[in-house]
C-alpha cells in the first residue's frame, strides 16, 4: 500500500484540540518600549484620558470598557514620534463585552512608517506569539461561523493563510488559498484589482469552489478593501455565495467596507 | 496520479477530513515534546504551521521573504539553483533555549529548510525537527539538514 493510500485511510482522534497556555504580555520582551506620542496617532471621539504611568495591560483593565486603550510611554514620548514600535491602541468592535477582544487588541503591534513613511502598520505577528490571544482570535471566528453551512474558507495570501486554515478545520470546511499570480499550479481563474498605483491580480484554482457553496473570506486586515473585493468577485464568478468577510483588524478611515458590495464584514478590532 | 495530486497540497486542503488528519498526525507526534515555537515558512508553511501551533500550545513564528516583516529582522541567505534568496525572522520572536519545530508543505532541495534552521539556531533556539507533508527524496533535501531530523508524511518520486 503506498504511503499516500495509508494517509487516505488514516483516521485520527476526532477532536482537533485547541489547547495552550497563557502567553506573556509582549510589552516586556518582544518590542522595545519606544512609543509615539499619543497626539500623533489621532484621536477618537470616544477616547478616554489615560494616566501616562500606566502600561498597556494596566490601561486596558483600568479603562473599564474596551472602548479605547491608549498607551503612553513616558520615555518614548521624550524621544518623539516615529522612534519605534508602539503598543496597539485599538477600539474593540463586535461584542465589546467579550473579554477576549481586549487581549487580542493589545497583542497587536503597531509599527510606524512601514512599508512607507506615514503608514502605521498593524503587525499581527505579535498576536501569534501570544498563545491565548491567537487561540481566542480563532475561537471568536469559529463561534460565529460554525453550524452555518459554510463549506469553504478562502484565505488571502499570505496572512490569510495563518487565520483561515484553523477556522476551516474547526468548522469542517475546505480551505482555498487566494494567491498572487503564478503561484498556484494548474488552471486558475484571475481577478484584477486596483492598487494605489497600478493593479494587481488574485488567482484561485479552477474547480476548487463549486456553484452554490457558501464561503467565508479571511484576511488579517482590511484597509482599502481592494483585495477582499477581488476575492468576492472571483468567488462570485464561479457561482459561490460569500456569506461574510472576516478580518482581525479594520482600518475604518480607509472605508474598505464600502468596497465589498452587499457582502457583510466582521472584524474583531478596529484601528482608528 | 496520486503522487501528482499530493505535490499540490491545495487538493489536500479541499478535503476537510484529509487536512484534519494531516494536522492531527503532526500534533500527535509533537504534543508531548515541549515545543514552544512552530516556525512556518512562507507561504504554504503558514497553512500547516498555525494549526499545529494552536493544538500544541506553541507560538507561531512566520519566516518570510525579504521586506515582508515590519520592524527589526534577522536574515539568512541561501543558494538556489540559479542565484540566491533570503529568509527573515523577527528579532525577539524566539528566545535562546526555546524548542522549535520548522514546518513547510514540502522539502525539495532543502535550501529553504536549512535557512530556516539557521535562523532559529542563530538566536539560540534548539530545532527539534523539521516537518513537511511531502518529501521529494530524489532531490536529497534531507542531506542538507546537517543531521537534523526530518519527518514527512508522504514521499513523492
Amino acid at each position: 500500500m503506498s504511503s499516500l493510500q495509508q494517509l487516505a485511510k488514516f483516521r485520527a482522534p476526532s477532536q482537533l484540540r485547541m489547547g495552550g497556555q497563557l502567553g506573556r504580555c509582549p510589552s516586556c520582551s518582544f518590542s522595545p518600549p519606544g512609543a509615539v506620542r499619543a497626539s500623533d496617532l489621532g484621536r477618537s471621539t470616544t477616547e478616554k484620558a489615560i494616566s501616562p504611568k500606566l502600561t498597556c495591560s494596566a490601561a486596558a483593565e483600568k479603562s473599564g470598557s474596551f472602548a479605547f486603550t491608549r498607551v503612553v510611554d513616558t520615555e518614548g514620548a521624550a524621544r518623539g514620534p516615529g522612534t519605534g514600535p508602539v503598543r496597539a491602541q485599538q477600539m474593540a468592535t463586535g461584542d465589546a463585552s467579550d473579554p477576549r477582544i481586549a487581549g487580542i487588541a493589545k497583542s497587536i503591534r503597531v509599527i510606524p512608517d512601514f512599508p512607507k513613511p506615514g503608514i502605521l502598520f498593524q503587525d499581527i505577528t505579535t498576536l501569534l506569539l501570544h498563545t491565548k490571544a491567537f487561540r481566542d482570535t480563532i475561537d471568536l471566528f469559529v463561534e460565529r461561523y460554525q453550524g452555518k453551512g459554510i463549506s469553504v474558507v478562502a484565505g488571502v495570501e499570505a496572512r490569510g493563510f495563518i487565520f483561515g486554515p484553523p477556522i476551516a478545520l474547526a468548522i469542517g470546511a475546505k480551505f482555498v488559498p487566494m494567491r498572487k499570480p503564478n503561484k498556484l499550479p494548474g488552471p486558475v481563474i484571475a481577478e484584477e484589482y486596483s492598487l494605489e498605483y497600478g493593479t494587481d491580480k488574485m488567482e484561485m484554482h479552477e474547480g476548487a469552489v463549486e456553484a452554490g457553496e457558501k464561503v467565508l473570506v479571511i484576511d488579517d486586515l482590511i484597509a482599502t478593501g481592494g483585495t477582499l473585493g477581488a476575492a468576492i468577485r472571483l468567488l462570485g464568478r464561479v457561482g459561490a455565495h460569500v456569506v461574510e468577510c472576516a478580518c482581525v483588524i479594520e482600518l475604518p478611515e480607509l472605508k474598505g467596507r464600502d468596497r465589498l458590495g452587499d457582502t457583510p464584514l466582521f472584524v474583531l478590532v478596529s484601528s482608528a | 496520479m496520486a503522487g501528482i495530486m499530493f505535490q499540490d497540497i491545495t487538493t489536500l486542503l479541499l478535503d476537510p477530513q484529509a487536512f484534519k488528519d494531516t494536522v492531527d498526525m503532526f500534533v500527535e507526534r509533537y504534543k508531548d515534546k515541549n515545543i514552544s515555537v512552530v516556525a512556518g515558512i512562507e507561504a504554504r508553511g503558514f497553512i500547516f504551521g498555525p494549526p499545529i501551533a494552536l493544538a500544541t500550545g506553541a507560538k507561531f513564528v512566520p519566516l518570510r521573504k525579504p521586506k515582508k516583516l515590519p520592524g527589526e529582522v534577522i536574515s539568512e541567505e541561501y543558494i538556489l539553483e540559479y542565484g540566491r534568496d533570503c529568509l527573515q525572522m523577527h528579532v525577539g520572536a524566539v528566545k535562546a533555549g526555546e524548542r522549535a519545530l520548522v514546518v513547510d508543505d514540502l522539502i525539495a532541495t532543502g535550501g529553504t529548510l536549512c535557512a530556516a534552521m539557521n535562523l532559529l539556531e542563530r538566536v539560540g533556539a534548539h530545532v527539534v525537527e523539521c516537518a513537511c507533508v511531502i518529501e521529494l527524496p530524489d532531490l536529497k533535501g534531507r542531506e542538507r539538514l546537517n543531521g537534523k531530523p526530518l519527518y514527512v508524511l508522504v514521499e513523492s518520486h
